[in-house]
């Protein structure tokens, strides 16, 4: 197997590689750097102006210790759970022959569309859901397998398919297979994936709450909104980044030098699919219970909340927070590609400064959107033609959510193959033009992936939106707010729905499979 | 230049054309408005602030959220918040942005409308409305209703009793047990209401779902929530409220209340606002669309329940409800949160 892979691997575009980086590069990712680490820089201002004596206390008390427990054992089980589920999914999407295929991948990855919040309520107005830590792990796995999924899928089209016919030729069956062809080159994928999921658990706010799970969230959340003691909240946000951080160099270190994997003697044709009853019943089976279960029962419960309603339909404010959650969330996403991209590029280029800050702008992805809301109050109340303004929530949204796009730009910039800016600059073409004119065209799919994902989280984020939105400003996220916070569910059924379709468009595309590199592979 | 570049500039320059978009406070000028921090939400109070405008001609620009995430948006901003008036639903909130010193002195007028004990010590608070903590119990399941909250510490409330450690209103509970009773006797009592098994709710409105489901048979709330869960179900519910006997802390009554910030430059505006809030009419709607109590006409009652110089309340001073670390930390040392 190693001399096969040998044999398909192909370097990496070398225009990207081993140059001095470019001034404009380097200032450009130092001050994406910057922004984001600009929550960071409040917690650290915050925590010093507690006491060392009581920050000892909270640091070493037998209740943080209960909440670090409780925190890691739940990103562990849900990042376990998910990428089980999720490698079934995608796998089985690819190799057994199933009923539908193209419907059954855009179902599996729609979950991603509803907010962790909805999804949580939604699953306990029904009465089934256990209570505390189990219902968390159930509900969390459910939101977060899209991420795993989606991952899978991308890594399993890249297969080469010759390499598995090879590996059946040779005797191995399908389990076999699975282990040492296919998972092995899916590893990086599967990794970035179960960062992402990780990195939601992590953050999440939502789903603990509802559930009374006492992760590092809820309790910088008690923090905040109980004793007001910002200090003890920036300690606690602290010790959650540095979670964060032990999480994110365990990926990284997971991560194999990126390969791109292709074989210079492609076959292309169909590939054969599984079709024995007992495969196709046990795929059929799974994608069921996963679809019913994350997808088809959450929005049930929200279209009979829905149709139980006595108040008629506002609807030019469903309208107006629909416009208003569109525009701000694409401001949003066009900001966070503008961030990604020089990291992305560094990052290719194995700079010292691109690998630090691709782990810097994932470590803020870990905190509660509390905390980078109250964070840009600070810095943002000191600009008052900034503050409260929708460029600055935009802007919140693209630090928040910057992290998500990363990978999936940098791997995307990653395979794009040698030989066609090498061309390129044979003909004269200067390094800036290449990229634009060659590289980023190729790499278009997978930067629209990663713009598209930062879009999606922003339609569903609602703490930091609430504090940084201009006054009167609506987003369908604070609109669902403002009715469940008077438990009024049943009128903020409309909006939930609203935003739940809104957001299958960006999901939707995103479950496509790249079509472009398909293309590329059997060049 | 490369179109993709176009486009990016394009979208920047979207983007910086947008921080125009921004509150219509950031112009200041002659027209008269008035920005509002409100936890009080859109429901219970949009309609009183288009009145207001409608007679006076002062725009309002209410921000909407919880009163505690607000406070905490406060004292972030600091001096330069943009807010004239804070509306907190409860003391505590209230508190905390009143001990960072960034609330202004009351008018004299505006403070005598209300009893010395429902406004700050130093007047830069002053009460809207009372919200009491009740005993929300299943009248057929409950025989032997409890006196005092130390009822609650008997067998035979083992596993029936429902509380919210994490919601503000049962922490200025806690708070106000702790100022009556000293936080040894308090930990004492939380102690036994832990070993009594009882079941722990993030929200008030679900413990008296739970009532009615039959989950438990009582539990520790605010008096409206039998109101506003009936009506989110659209039925009667099998729950009742219950005041504890005169004086006992279960009885606390907590209260929404208005402060005008320190670095506003309307507080002439700010005060007419207050004194809409404080009058006859405006009080007669929180009562009977929100079914609270009026802090200003002790007559004024919810329907079916007494009135609020009967309820018993204890005597408690409520600015000091806004010291919730001593609690919180109580709290987490029993066990609750």
């Amino acid at each position: 197997m190693a001399m096969l892979s040998k044999v398909s691997r192909a370097k990496p575009d070398s225009t990207l590689q081993k140059r001095q980086s470019a001034p404009i590069l380097v200032l450009a990712a130092l001050a994406t750097l910057s922004f984001v680490l600009l929550p960071v820089l409040y917690l650290v201002q915050r925590a010093l102006q507690g006491e060392w004596a009581t920050t000892k206390i909270i640091i070493f008390r037998s209740k943080t210790l209960e909440v670090l427990i409780t925190t890691v054992s739940l990103v562990l089980l849900v990042a376990a759970i998910a990428a089980v589920i999720g490698i079934s999914l995608a796998w089985s999407l690819y190799n057994v022959k199933l009923a539908a295929p193209n419907l059954l991948r855009a179902l599996v990855v729609l979950p991603m569309a509803i907010p962790s919040y909805v999804f949580t309520y939604c699953w306990l107005s029904l009465g089934v859901l256990p209570e505390g830590f189990i219902g968390a792990v159930a509900v969390l796995t459910l939101s977060t397998t899209p991420y795993v999924t989606l991952a899978a899928m991308a890594a399993l089209h890249r297969i080469d398919s010759s390499q598995i016919d090879v590996a059946q030729t040779l005797g191995l069956n399908q389990f076999q297979t699975l282990r040492r062809v296919t998972l092995p080159q899916m590893r990086n994928a599967i990794a970035s994936g179960v960062l992402l999921v990780s990195l939601y658990v992590l953050s999440d706010f939502g789903a603990v709450s509802l559930l009374g799970v006492d992760t590092f969230t809820r309790a910088i959340h008690n923090t905040y909104q109980g004793s007001f003691d910002r200090s003890t909240a920036a300690i606690l946000s602290l010790m959650l980044v540095a979670v964060s951080a032990v999480v994110i160099s365990m990926e990284v270190t997971t991560r194999k030098r990126l390969r791109i994997v292709k074989s210079s003697v492609a076959i292309a044709r169909q590939r054969q699919r599984l079709d024995s009853v007992k495969s196709q019943t046990i795929a059929t089976t799974i994608f069921g219970v996963y679809i019913l279960t994350s997808l088809a029962i959450p929005i049930s419960v929200l279209g009979y909340r829905f149709i139980s309603r006595s108040e008629p339909i506002e609807a030019t404010r469903l309208l107006q927070a629909s416009v208003s959650t569109i525009l701000v969330s694409s401001i949003g996403a066009l900001l966070a590609l503008l961030l990604a991209l020089p990291i992305a590029i560094l990052s290719i280029r194995s700079s010292l400064l691109g690998r630090l800050a691709e782990r810097g702008v994932l470590v803020v992805s870990a905190l509660p959107g509390i905390v980078i809301g109250l964070s840009l109050v600070a810095f943002g109340s000191d600009i008052p033609w900034a503050y409260q303004t929708l460029g600055l929530l935009a802007f919140a949204y693209s630090i928040l959510f910057v992290a998500r796009s990363v990978g999936t730009i940098r791997n995307a910039l990653a395979r794009v193959p040698e030989s066609l800016p090498e061309i390129a600059a044979t003909l004269g073409q200067t390094r800036s033009r290449i990229f634009y004119r060659v590289t980023l065209p190729l790499a278009a799919p997978g930067v629209i992936a990663g713009t598209l994902l930062v879009f999606l989280s922003a339609m569903k984020e609602l703490p930091a939106t609430l504090m940084l939105r201009p006054t009167g400003f609506e987003t369908l996220a604070t609109e669902i707010w403002n009715n469940t916070a008077i438990f009024r569910f049943s009128e903020a059924a409309p909006y939930a729905l609203l935003l739940v379709a809104i957001a299958a468009v960006p999901t939707f595309l995103l479950s496509r499979p790249d079509k472009d590199a398909e293309r590329g592979e059997h060049r | 230049m490369p179109r993709k570049l176009i486009a990016l500039w394009a979208a920047l320059a979207l983007a910086a054309s947008l921080t125009s978009c921004s509150s219509d406070a950031n112009d200041q000028g002659e027209d008269q408005s008035l920005v509002i921090y409100s936890g009080r939400t859109q429901e219970y109070i949009a309609s009183l602030f288009d009145d207001f405008t409608k007679e006076t001609g002062i725009k309002l620009e209410v921000r909407y959220g919880d009163s505690a995430a607000l406070a905490a948006q406060i004292l972030e901003e600091g001096e330069n918040s943009p807010a004239d008036l804070f509306i907190s639903q409860d003391a505590g909130a209230l508190g905390a942005v009143a001990d960072a010193g960034l609330l202004d002195l009351l008018s004299p007028e505006i403070l005598n409308r209300v009893e010395p004990r429902y406004r700050a010590t130093n007047g830069d608070w002053v009460s809207l409305t009372g919200r009491v903590r009740i005993f929300a119990y299943a009248p057929d399941r409950v025989s032997e209703l409890p006196a005092t909250v130390d009822d609650l510490l008997a067998p035979s409330w083992r596993g029936r009793l429902g509380i919210a450690p994490t919601n503000a209103s049962f922490q200025a509970f806690v708070t106000a047990m702790i100022q009556l009773r000293g936080e040894a006797e308090t930990e004492l009592w939380l102690r036994g209401i832990v070993a009594n098994d009882p079941k722990l709710y993030e929200k008030n409105s679900l413990i008296v779902e739970a009532i009615d489901a039959g989950e438990i048979d009582g539990g520790l709330v605010n008096h409206y929530y039998i109101f506003e869960v009936s009506e989110e179900l659209n039925r009667e519910i099998n729950v009742k409220n219950h005041f504890f006997q005169s004086g006992d802390v279960g009885n606390l009554v907590n209260v929404s209340g208005v402060g005008i910030m320190k670095q506003s430059e309307k507080k002439d505006l700010a005060s007419n606002l207050i004194t809409y809030l404080l009058s006859p009419s405006s009080q007669q709607r929180f009562v009977a669309e929100v079914n609270e109590y009026s802090i200003v006409d002790p007559t004024l009652k919810p329907v079916g329940l007494v009135a609020l110089d009967q309820v018993g309340a204890p005597e408690v001073n409520l600015a000091q409800l806004s010291d919730m670390q001593r609690t919180q930390n109580l709290l987490i040392k029993v066990g609750l949160l």
